[in-house]
């Protein structure tokens, strides 16, 4: 379908990105601009231009950034990759199982996306100390792990229903074990559904804020984004390095989704509109 | 079992796949071998629902034990109390102060964005680089964390920021207290948050516009429809899936908020004027230590978020249409 007047749809389109872009614009500028300058004039461009504030944040006696990466890139990692291989397995449960105990079980799953954290967050803490976990990054994954599980199973499940059930039937007569089916026919099919759950969990988990909070405690466990929080406490009058620190916080997931943008789009709508 | 209410939305979802399956093959599958069947469950499903069971279930039962208690750590002895918790919730005015906040904020963060991400999805339906780049700006905040987006939209809407320069310079001679003053403070969270959801709606509108097949609307402009015509009986009827998605995430997200109102306000200004109950659970339970009381609060919470899901839900999945 063609425009009637053709210049007023980009016109429009540029003006409305334009005035949605402001904030994303005030934490670009404000990262270069020298702390002064950030609460006198917000909105003006840096001129010039420095890298100071990315300096101090990075250079920080008490390597508070360093550490927050550090414990970020391990929990996101190492949850991200759990949640892949439990949530394919459990997905590929239930989607080739027909009994009433496995719909039941779809159903408990089902309600697990609804739980909000704070439900769970005030046990939670028992649980993780019965279990010497409370205040510890392990404790932080076991949590992850179970939290996002149902997100997980539900995108692998409707997409293995796409795959015909014959191919696994071929590999069993040809003499595979399941184990064998499942990871060397299954698996490698299960690639996009793959690429969109470890983009959404990979995205929550690394901006997850609550969780981390209260499950590693105020003492040396911070994450990035935990760390962003914390600094706006401390440093409440130094902006330059609180814009710094966001935007250092933002740049690895940033990457991330830039590299795996296609998937994104692509995993959001399959999986989801399938439902 | 702790989730009975989320039965109904359960079998909505799970009805599309139950319905495919004739009876009689039904039954010849589960005549495999049911030991097969439990070996298939402790190889693959087994290690994921154990996780599940230890972090999730078992922690909502608790929760729903200690809702029953007037437990507190720093004032033992604990005891049973019964339904009592609930029933001081009912009479709590500060409890009901936040159901209000919640509700007001849910309705405003379902339907803003949900109205704006179909208009700008529509504007930007079109091919190309230009329009390729409009996406990515609107997409970009579903990647930025909550509390970046909360520290950002606090110094644009502070007394002296940005937003309050600008309307200083366009005449406005006392614009208001975006965040300081009761009367705008929630409605402000609530735009916030808006803002970095609208992304999320626009990515789900757009894939759903892939969708209407274009001989659908060029055979309704061959029949005299208008554009606005054509939108109301073609392509919204065919975007129903979407705004299921849309309205079903953003009403799980809205009852949670919390790190908004953590970071930007802390529940002020006031008493209580932006907390939500997700806040008042933390709160409570953390800060004031009745663990009883706040589990009751928490538990309450969930109830209210499985049973407006099932609804939503069910209304939402009898407006779709297969083609």
């Amino acid at each position: 379908m063609n425009d009637r007047i053709p210049w007023l749809r980009p016109i429009t389109a540029l003006s409305v990105t334009t005035m949605f872009f402001v904030p994303l614009y005030l934490v670009l500028t404000n990262v270069f601009k020298p702390g002064d300058q950030i609460s006198a004039a917000p909105a003006s461009l840096p001129r010039p231009p420095t890298l100071d504030n990315i300096v101090a944040v990075l250079t920080r006696p008490d390597r508070l950034f360093w550490v927050s990466l550090t414990n970020s890139v391990i929990v996101t990692t190492v949850s991200v990759l759990v949640l892949v291989v439990l949530s394919a397995m459990l997905g590929h449960y239930v989607a080739r199982t027909r009994s009433r105990w496995a719909r039941a079980l779809t159903l408990v799953l089902l309600a697990g996306l609804m739980i909000p954290p704070q439900v769970i967050l005030i046990p939670i803490t028992d649980v993780l100390r019965a279990g010497h976990l409370m205040a510890t990054v392990q404790g932080l994954i076991l949590f992850n792990v179970g939290y996002y599980l149902p997100f997980g199973m539900f995108v692998f499940a409707g997409f293995i229903r796409t795959i015909p059930v014959e191919l696994e039937e071929a590999a069993t007569i040809d003499g595979a074990g399941r184990g064998q089916v499942f990871w060397r026919v299954v698996f490698p099919l299960l690639r996009p559904a793959s690429a969109s759950v470890m983009i959404f969990l990979g995205v929550w988990i690394w901006n997850d804020f609550i969780d981390p909070l209260i499950i590693l405690g105020p003492g040396r466990g911070t994450t990035v984004t935990t760390g962003v929080y914390r600094a706006i406490g401390q440093y409440q009058s130094d902006f330059g390095s609180v814009f710094a620190l966001m935007f250092l916080a933002t740049l690895p997931v940033l990457a991330f989704y830039l590299a795996l943008q296609r998937h994104f789009v692509k995993g959001l709508t399959g999986g989801a509109t399938k439902g | 079992m702790p989730l009975p209410t989320a039965t109904p939305s359960g079998t909505a979802a799970v009805r599309g796949t139950a319905a495919h399956e004739p009876g009689p093959r039904r039954i010849r599958r589960r005549r495999g071998p049911a030991r097969a069947g439990l070996a298939h469950f402790a190889g693959f499903g087994a290690p994921g629902v154990l996780v599940y069971a230890c972090f999730v279930l078992a922690p909502i039962a608790v929760s729903f034990a200690y809702s029953l208690t007037n437990a507190n750590p720093f004032n033992p002895p604990t005891r049973y109390v019964g339904v009592h918790n609930y029933w001081m919730l009912l009479r709590d005015e500060q409890f009901l102060t936040a159901l209000r906040v919640t509700t007001i904020l849910t309705l405003i963060v379902v339907i803003v964005p949900n109205v704006l991400g179909l208009l700008v999805a529509l504007l930007l339906d079109r091919s190309g680089k230009f329009y390729n780049a409009m996406r990515s700006v609107f997409f970009t905040p579903m990647i930025l964390s909550s509390v970046v987006v909360s520290v950002v939209w606090t110094r644009l809407l502070d007394t002296d920021g940005p937003l309050n320069q600008a309307l200083r310079a366009l005449g406005v001679h006392h614009p208001p207290d975006w965040l300081s003053d009761p009367d705008y403070a929630l409605y402000s969270v609530a735009s916030i948050i808006s803002w970095q959801m609208l992304g999320f709606c626009v990515v789900v509108y757009l894939a759903g516009l892939q969708g209407v097949p274009v001989e659908l609307q060029e055979a309704a402009a061959i029949d005299g429809a208008g554009a606005f015509h054509r939108f109301r009986a073609v392509t919204w009827p065919l975007l129903a899936p979407a705004l299921t998605i849309n309205t079903v995430v953003l009403l799980i997200s809205a009852f949670k908020t919390y790190d908004y109102i953590k970071v930007i306000t802390n529940g002020g200004p006031g008493a209580g004027t932006t907390a939500t109950i997700a806040f008042n659970v933390l709160q409570t339970g953390f800060d004031a230590n009745h663990v009883g009381y706040a589990s009751a609060m928490a538990i309450a919470m969930l109830v209210i978020v499985c049973v407006t899901t099932a609804v939503a839900l069910r209304i939402l999945r009898g407006r779709e249409i297969d083609l």
